[in-house]
């Protein structure tokens, strides 16, 4: 490795960055702002969700539940229905987005301490909203319980607590009550830091379509040096943007930063160093600049929406999907960005996805480096 | 003595196809020596693998003595290439690349300095060193190219099809250069398809579908290859005579090889041509057609070439 041959690389590499003002501002500038855009695009608050209820059971404790029910600004009730029919019919023409049915045994069942039976229904062809709903309902209706049978319980001898082993709430997107901000921006870091990993794909694949990277392997530069020189300028431009970030996030939409900037900082690097590695795969591999563009939304923006636990939770993944990833640094990364800015956890904890990140980083440069046709038959 | 360059047998197997079939030469040191084909002949393949960017299937080839194979690491910082593609960057300045490939070449920021004056005069582009490259003409461009690839002194530099597209001023300017490079006891090792270009050679070899066909001296080559004479006429109609040469060339009343314009004048390729000369005049003058002035030239390379290319 001669460090001159390395230099002589990113050098070249910062110069087509700042060759010319727009090519300068959309590379250094590209992840922070996509992460706003994404940001106010993603966390929009769902509120004013129409509901119907059928109540089949008349009473005064259903009529104090649907009033409960449909207190907030969160749900509103559209109708008092008094058949199935009517709740298809205003589903159909789009005017609820679910419905609630109360069964007529309704306040027996909940005074004899049976459980709560209720029924609803959502919308299917709106999944957000009608999650929205059941996850509303169930959380007004524990609320409901807590205080209808306070007294009952106390009389029967039983704590409050015995009764509610289970929280109900279903975790949405966009569910105002938990922050969505606050979770989904620390995890998109992660995708939008495949940007400079587009980049880097990018470069190489333009030296390959016009002619230059023959004339390169003729030098005596090796294939490490021109792939890590390569990696270095966009490193450079991946930290700017750790930077810039987490700025945003604090000024701009009032989230918490509550662990190290520096560890935070110091595991970006870590991170846009395996990131890049993918980058650089693709580039090794792929001959265009529109084939690595393609390749690069599958490999990199593609799994990082869907499969690094960002939006949903690795756990309800199928096993194969969970295998995978593993193999992706935005997973690891989405661990680590989310326990910095909202616990504020340290490396004590985040040591193990660090390490993988940084393994997987060196796999993918060796893999480049092995693969990369030195020899370009 | 060794050579500069040397080929043995070189081979390459793309599937079923073989580019370059058992390539043999040796290139001397200090000398231009051209490597000719048409397009798809292969010059490109042998290039690389001299250059040790593709394996050879079979063969070996050596540069200052030392396999290529083993000791390209050793061979990369004493050789210079230009690629058949332009092969500097456009989005850069002149002076931006000619920097990056000194110090890809592991030059010093002195030994750069030295060169760099020296490149930028050589080029022609003192005073133009903040200019992209982008913006250069044709010819400009590939001094520049030839100026990058010979900063860090190499004693051999290839240069596979560097006047390809340029005009014939600037085409001429190039081989200056190259004259230049050979005074300073520089090997140049160079591809064309330009025909003109190879009788400026020392020496060459002519490659067609991945075999050579012609190797040597120009002169060497004219004599051992030519087994025919060259017949110039100036006939009084030379649509009108191409056509009745031409047919006396397909019904093999005479043995004659090729027929071809040369300008108003037309060429007729003839073994033993004192023999024949008598009856292609006598063939012309049966069709009302007067030969005119008619002399055994000298063939030039450009003859020998596509005659022995048809001949194969």
């Amino acid at each position: 490795m001669s460090f001159r041959h390395l230099w002589a690389v990113t050098r070249k590499e910062i110069q087509h960055i700042l060759r010319d003002r727009a090519t300068l501002i959309l590379v250094l500038l590209t992840p922070t702002a996509m992460l706003l855009i994404f940001a106010y695009s993603l966390t929009v608050e769902l509120q004013h969700i129409p509901i119907a209820v059928l109540d089949y059971d008349r009473g005064a404790t259903s009529r104090d539940f649907v009033q409960q029910i449909t207190a907030g600004d969160d749900l509103d009730l559209y109708a008092q229905v008094a058949s199935e029919d009517e709740i298809e019919d205003l589903l159909m023409r789009g005017e609820i987005k679910a419905a609630l049915i109360i069964h007529p045994d309704f306040s027996r069942d909940l005074l004899a301490l049976r459980g709560m039976p209720l029924q609803i229904i959502i919308d299917g062809t709106e999944p957000e909203s009608g999650g929205f709903a059941v996850d509303h309902i169930s959380w007004r209706a524990e609320k409901f319980i807590n205080t209808a049978l306070s007294d009952q319980l106390q009389t029967m001898g039983l704590a409050l607590d015995t009764l509610q082993p289970l929280d109900l709430r279903v975790r949405t997107w966009f569910n105002p009550s938990l922050k969505p901000r606050n979770d989904v921006i620390p995890g998109m870091i992660s995708i939008m830091l495949g940007f400079p990993a587009l980049s880097v794909a990018l470069t190489l694949a333009h030296e390959r379509e016009h002619g230059t990277m023959e004339q390169l392997m003729a030098t005596p530069i090796t294939r490490t040096e021109l792939l890590l020189g390569k990696m270095l300028p966009y490193i450079f431009v991946g930290l700017v943007n750790v930077v810039l970030i987490p700025l945003f996030a604090i000024a701009w939409f009032h989230i918490s930063f509550n662990g190290s900037f520096l560890l935070f900082f110091a595991l970006s690097a870590v991170f846009l160093f395996s990131i890049l590695g993918v980058g650089i795969v693709i580039g090794v591999f792929i001959r265009t600049q529109a084939a690595a563009l393609a390749l690069s939304f599958l490999v990199i923006f593609f799994p990082g929406f869907f499969m690094t636990g960002i939006f949903f939770p690795i756990s309800s993944m199928p096993e194969l999907v969970r295998m995978e990833s593993l193999f992706l640094p935005g997973t690891h990364y989405a661990i680590i960005t989310r326990g910095v800015f909202l616990p504020g956890v340290g490396l004590d904890i985040l040591w193990p996805y660090t390490v993988m990140m940084f393994g997987l980083g060196v796999v993918f440069v060796g893999i480049a480096a092995l693969f990369f046709r030195k020899k370009l038959g | 003595m060794t050579f500069a360059l040397s080929a043995r047998d070189l081979t390459k197997q793309f599937g079923d196809f073989t580019a370059v079939d058992g390539v043999q030469f040796d290139v001397h040191h200090g000398e231009i020596f051209g490597f000719l084909g048409p397009n798809g002949s292969g010059k490109t393949t042998t290039i690389r693998m001299m250059l040790g960017l593709l394996q050879p299937s079979a063969g070996e080839a050596e540069i200052l003595g030392m396999p290529v194979r083993e000791h390209i690491g050793e061979i990369r910082p004493r050789v210079g290439y230009m690629s058949q593609r332009f092969s500097l960057y456009n989005d850069l300045t002149v002076i931006q690349n000619l920097e990056f490939y000194g110090k890809a070449y592991g030059l010093t920021n002195t030994e750069l300095k030295a060169s760099l004056a020296k490149a930028l005069e050589m080029s022609g582009l003192t005073g133009r060193e903040n200019a992209l490259t982008r913006d250069l003409s044709g010819g400009w461009r590939q001094r520049l190219a030839l100026s990058a690839a010979i900063l860090h002194r190499p004693e051999v530099i290839f240069l596979d099809e560097p006047t390809a597209g340029v005009d014939p001023v600037s085409r001429r300017e190039f081989w200056d250069l190259l004259y230049q490079l050979v005074s300073e006891n520089i090997t140049v090792f160079v591809t064309t398809h330009y025909m003109d270009e190879a009788e400026h050679c020392h020496r060459l070899a002519f490659i067609q579908r991945g075999k050579i066909i012609a190797y040597g001296s120009p002169e060497e080559i004219k004599t051992d290859m030519m087994k025919a004479q060259v017949l110039e006429i100036e006939p009084s109609d030379a649509v009108r005579a191409m056509k009745v040469l031409r047919a006396l060339k397909n019904e093999a009343k005479l043995p004659i090889q090729e027929v071809e314009y040369y300008g108003a004048l037309v060429h007729v390729v003839a073994p033993n041509m004192k023999k024949h000369k008598k009856a292609i005049a006598a063939g012309l003058r049966k069709a009302n057609i007067d030969p005119g002035q008619m002399s055994i030239i000298e063939p030039t390379l450009e003859d020998v070439f596509i005659a022995s290319m048809k001949a194969k």
